[in-house]
Formats: C-alpha cells, structure tokens, sequence
C-alpha cells in the first residue's frame, strides 16, 4: 500500500494490538495440532498428570510401536491410500474429459449438456437414494463406491472449464485442428500439459477429499477388511460410541488403551492419519490459494 | 406426423428437402465431432447414472420401499411417509435444530473470516503476514474425525486439559461433550477452527486485487485508516462477500454430518440431532428408506429453493449473481 501520511498515534496502537491479536490466533491454529504431537510422544504418567503442552515429555515411542503392528491400521492405511491415489487419477482424467468439450467445442447438445451438469450442482438426489442405486449396482461395501461417488463434480468441472477458456487461447486449438489433430490429441498434447498448475490443485483437493471422507466410507463399507483410515480412526479415537467386533486388532489395542493410555495411542494414530495432510501442506498452500481463485471466477 | 416423416426420408418434397438439408448438416456436424461425443459419452452416463438416476429415486418418498424387493415389490403408499414424518416431532426437532446450528454459523462462522482477512490485509509485516496465514489454513485439511478426536481430548472429563484446568482451580469437573448446552459452543468453536483460515483465502485475494489507486484518492481527501477501510475497501469486497452469502444460505438447511454425527452423544441428541443425521439414522440404520427418503426430497428442494431466493435477493441488492 501507499504510505503518503504519518501514521497517527491511534493506527499505531491499532498496529501494534492487531499483531498481538494476529498472533495469538496463530497459536490457536497450531496449538491443538502440536499438543497431539507431543502427547503422542510423551509417557503415561506425564500425559495424565497433564503435564505435556508444546514438547513431549519423559519421550518415549510406546504408543506408535503398538500402531505400528496392527493389521486394521495398516490394512486401512493400504485402503485410504488405494482410493486416494486412484481416485485422483481418475477424477483428473474424468474432469478433463467433461471439461474439455464446454471449454473448446460447438457441437449439438452443448447446451444440454452443460444444463446436465450445472443442475447437479444444485440439485441432488440426496444421500438415501444415491445409496441405494449404488446398492442396486452392487456397487457398496467396495472401495470403488467411494472414488465413483466422487468421480464427476461438477464443481470441479466449472473451475476447469473457467481455466481452460481463461489461459487457453482458442486460436491455439484452432491452429492443432487445422493441422488435423483430433480432439483427443489436443487436449492430451496441448491443454492437458499446459493446465498442470489447475490440474495439480484439482489433484490436491481430491486427494484431501478422499483422505478425509467419513459419511461415504460409514454409507458404504461394511467389511471391515475395507474401512478406510478414517473409519479406525473413529472406531480408536471415539471407543465408547465405535462398534467393535470382537476379535479384531482394533479391539485389542482399544482394550488395551482404555487399560493403559488410551489418550497415547489416540493421539498416535490422529499423527499417523495426518502425516501425509503435512507432507502434501507445503504444495497445497503453493497450489490452493490459485485454485480457490479459479472457482472464484465463474462460481 | 409419422407418414410426413417418412416421405421426407423418402422422396424429398420441397418443404422436407430443408429439412433433409439440415438433417444432413447435423449429421455432418455430429461426424465431425464425434470425438467430442466419445469424450462426453462415460460423462453423461455417469450423470444418468450416479446423479439423474438418484433425483428419479426421490419418488421413493411415495413408497414403503424395502431394499430387497425394489420398486416392484414396495408397496405405493401416496403421501402416508410424508404426513407420518411431519406429524413427527422428531423431524420439527431435526430441522429446528439445523436451523438454529446454521444460523450460528451463519452469525459467527460467516463474518468471523471477513475480519479475519481484514486485519490480516492491515497487517504491514510481510513475512508475519505470510506465516499467520499459512497457519491459519492448516486446520482445514484435518478430517472431522480428528478434529472431534482433538475436541474429546481437551474436554475429557477424566483427563481433558481444560477439565484439569478447572479442577486445579478448585471448581467440578464437566462432561462437556454429555451435556447439551455445549453442543452448540462445541460445533461453532470447532467450526471456526477449521474454517476461518481458508475462508478467509477468498477475501483475501480479493482485497489484494483493490486498485490501489482508489486507497490513494481517499489519502489525498484525507481518509484516515479506518476510513479507507470502511469506505474503499469494504466495498469492493462486497461481490465476493456476497457471493458467499449466497452459498452459505443456501445450504442453510445443511450442516455437515462428520463433526455433527462425531459429536453426537446419547444426552446431548435434543439438540445435536440434524437432518443430515436424521436422514442417515432413519435410512441407514433402520432401514426405513421412504422415510428417509421424503427427508432428502425436503432437504433438495429446500436448499435449491434457497439458493435461488438468495440468489435472487443478490442481484437486487449488490447485482452479483451466481447463476
């Protein structure tokens, strides 16, 4: 900004209290997030002694080494990971195939066609009935439910779309057409390599998505063998209202918790569940800041 | 109409020799794009599948639909599901308890990161600016599941800190969760939490995009800081502020299922008891799909009806749209 004027003495009060306000805030939005990290690492008697803040006390590892064997954990870590990867893959690839045509074509039935598209976006079938045309396609208690559930959104294909006629020049399409290039070779040689940066913030928010989705894996999935990360992390972290089926490892490790340090082995797995969120955090902010921009521009 | 059709097929006379002329243009057209038509194919079967197929569905609001026999063995009840559910108590409560959820949200969690980005706009440090705002958006890529794993672990009535806190101060211990006073409180604070920040990415960018120019003619009329804030840039904030009011009124009828479901505990259900809860209970665990079902219908028809009032009331008040 243009500072042409002396600041006066009450915008430098306000100065100097909006900092400290400022940064208070920006405790609060770590502080949780750090406390967890610390119990995770901390022993028992500190943890209940309510001793553990920002660092780790007495430091021991106990409570991921007994994460670290257990077969729900790992088998729902291999799920999230499965439909993560997959569905972002797919999602990309489906969004850009729904794009494209809005973006850079005139052909019968475009009106239709984006009609078909932007209702969705603001009317839908509704959790109940959706669940039971999966059903009726045999399509629950199967990983796949989740990433077809999500496969097309319309809210992704708009921002693409806004993209795509926003950074693309049409005369660049025009040009590959006159040189015989079909549709396909288009967008795969040219618009999908100079999307990247659309793309890869697309390609971030799904794997968020998926990461974190709770209601679709509780809708469905009822194997256990086929939860996802976030419903064991319901089942361990919230024990008095999870349904635990007898035998399982979960189990154990909730009998053993609620015995010992339920409140380590909590924390333990809430780290182990939000590692790859902080990996993937220094590209979300490089990437998300433009992306939540692009879907600014249409809605 | 059928006999026209076919001697226009036909022989060609002159009034279906245009017709015969464009059919051939639209067929030439659609050869020509038929690329493009491969592309939207899977697209529009997966709408029909997994989107139109599911609002056809809705009709199941008229049935006593049973999962195993489908529509041809479910018995057509007209209009009993919907006059059972809104004689019901239960589902007033449900709406009820949406309503005023969101309407809290609407008060605390829409304008909370409005101020947000406009103390964080005031803010001259730069690099200080830059790091609070990068940790202001962490929290929103945390899943409800860990956010309600957080909460629990500061409210616990056994080893919680905040209970601690209470108990070192001399005062009884409270089974937050338990108690449904502050199921609300609860809902909003972690709401705020998790949101503040990356609603805020939104404004911010907006106000970034301010000309200049403008805070510079209110210098030169002598402005003061707040001035200018009120005067320049609040208003040119107001689209997007808009904008998301849109959004946010529209799915007033809408609270999140994660954080509320995850919340949910026996005693506190007379007030943390939601629609989408309500839906999901009735369909999912008691298998009472008509039911269910009407709860749905009600929950689209109303957020769409929402939308397009608030969308409505935008464009003659700020004359920002979104449709």
């Amino acid at each position: 900004m243009v500072k042409y004027m002396k600041p006066s003495k009450g915008e430098k009060v306000f100065d100097i209290f909006n900092m400290i306000f400022l940064t208070i805030l920006g405790i609060l939005f770590l502080y949780p997030i750090i406390n967890v990290v610390a119990v995770s690492f901390s022993s028992s008697s500190a943890v209940l002694q309510n001793q553990v803040t920002v660092f780790p006390v007495q430091f021991t590892t106990t409570a991921y080494s007994k994460i670290i064997n257990n077969a729900s954990i790992y088998h729902s870590y291999e799920n999230t990971i499965f439909v993560a990867l997959i569905g972002c893959v797919l999602t990309l690839l489906a969004t850009c195939i729904a794009a494209y045509p809005l973006a850079f074509c005139e052909f019968y039935g475009k009106k239709v066609y984006s009609m078909m598209i932007i209702i969705a976006l603001w009317f839908s079938g509704g959790m109940i009935p959706t669940y039971l045309v999966m059903n009726s396609l045999h399509l629950t208690n199967s990983l796949w439910a989740l990433i077809l559930n999500t496969l097309f959104s319309s809210y992704y294909i708009i921002i693409l779309r806004s993209f795509f006629t926003g950074s693309i020049p049409m005369s660049l399409i025009e040009s590959m057409r006159m040189d015989g290039a079909n549709d396909f070779t288009i967008l795969f040689r040219l618009v999908i390599p100079l999307s990247k940066a659309a793309l890869a913030t697309i390609a971030l928010w799904i794997i968020v998505l998926h990461w974190n989705e709770f209601l679709p894996a509780l809708m469905y999935l009822q194997d256990r063998k086929k939860y996802t990360l976030q419903m064991i992390l319901q089942e361990i972290i919230l024990q008095n209202q999870g349904a635990l089926s007898g035998a399982s490892d979960s189990a154990r490790i909730n009998a053993e918790g609620q015995m010992v340090i339920p409140t380590q082995i909590q924390n333990a797995v809430i780290v182990v569940s939000i590692i790859p969120m902080i990996v993937i955090y220094p590209f979300l902010s490089k990437y998300f800041v433009k992306g939540i921009m692009l879907g600014a521009v249409k809605g | 109409m059928k006999t026209k059709k076919r001697t226009a097929a036909g022989t060609g006379s002159p009034e279906p020799a245009i017709s015969l002329r464009n059919n051939y243009r639209v067929r030439r057209n659609i050869w020509k794009n038929r690329a493009v038509y491969l592309m939207i194919l899977p697209v529009v079967v997966f709408y029909i599948i997994f989107r139109y197929i599911p609002m056809g569905w809705l009709s199941i609001s008229f049935y006593d639909y049973k999962i195993l026999k489908g529509f041809g063995g479910s018995k057509f009840v007209g209009f009993d599901n919907f006059v059972y559910l809104f004689s019901n108590s239960s589902f007033w409560q449900a709406l009820l308890n949406t309503l005023l959820l969101n309407l809290l949200v609407l008060l605390i969690c829409f304008p909370a990161p409005i101020i947000f980005a406009l103390l964080l706009n005031e803010l001259t440090h730069r690099k200080m600016k830059k790091a609070i705002q990068t940790v202001s958006y962490l929290p929103y890529f945390l899943s409800a599941v860990v956010v309600v794993g957080m909460i629990y672990n500061f409210l616990s009535s056994t080893s919680g800190s905040i209970n601690l806190l209470r108990q070192s101060m001399g005062m009884n211990t409270i089974n937050f969760l338990q108690e449904p006073q502050y199921f609300r409180p609860i809902y909003v604070v972690a709401n705020l939490w998790q949101g503040i920040g990356w609603s805020s990415i939104i404004y911010l960018a907006a106000l970034s995009s301010v000309d200049d120019t403008l805070y510079e003619a209110a210098m030169v009329d002598g402005a003061s800081r707040f001035q200018r804030c009120i005067h320049v840039t609040i208003p040119s904030i107001l689209g997007t502020i808009m904008i998301m009011l849109i959004f946010q009124i529209g799915s007033l009828i809408t609270v999140g299922f994660d954080m509320t479901y995850l919340l949910q505990t026996p005693t506190n259900l007379s007030v943390s008891e939601v629609l989408t809860t309500y839906t999901y209970k009735l369909g999912m665990t008691s298998s009472r799909f008509g039911l269910a079902t009407v709860v749905d219908l009600f929950n689209s028809v109303v957020s769409f009806a929402l939308v397009m009032l608030a969308n409505v009331f935008s464009k003659k008040v700020a004359e920002v749209s979104i449709v």
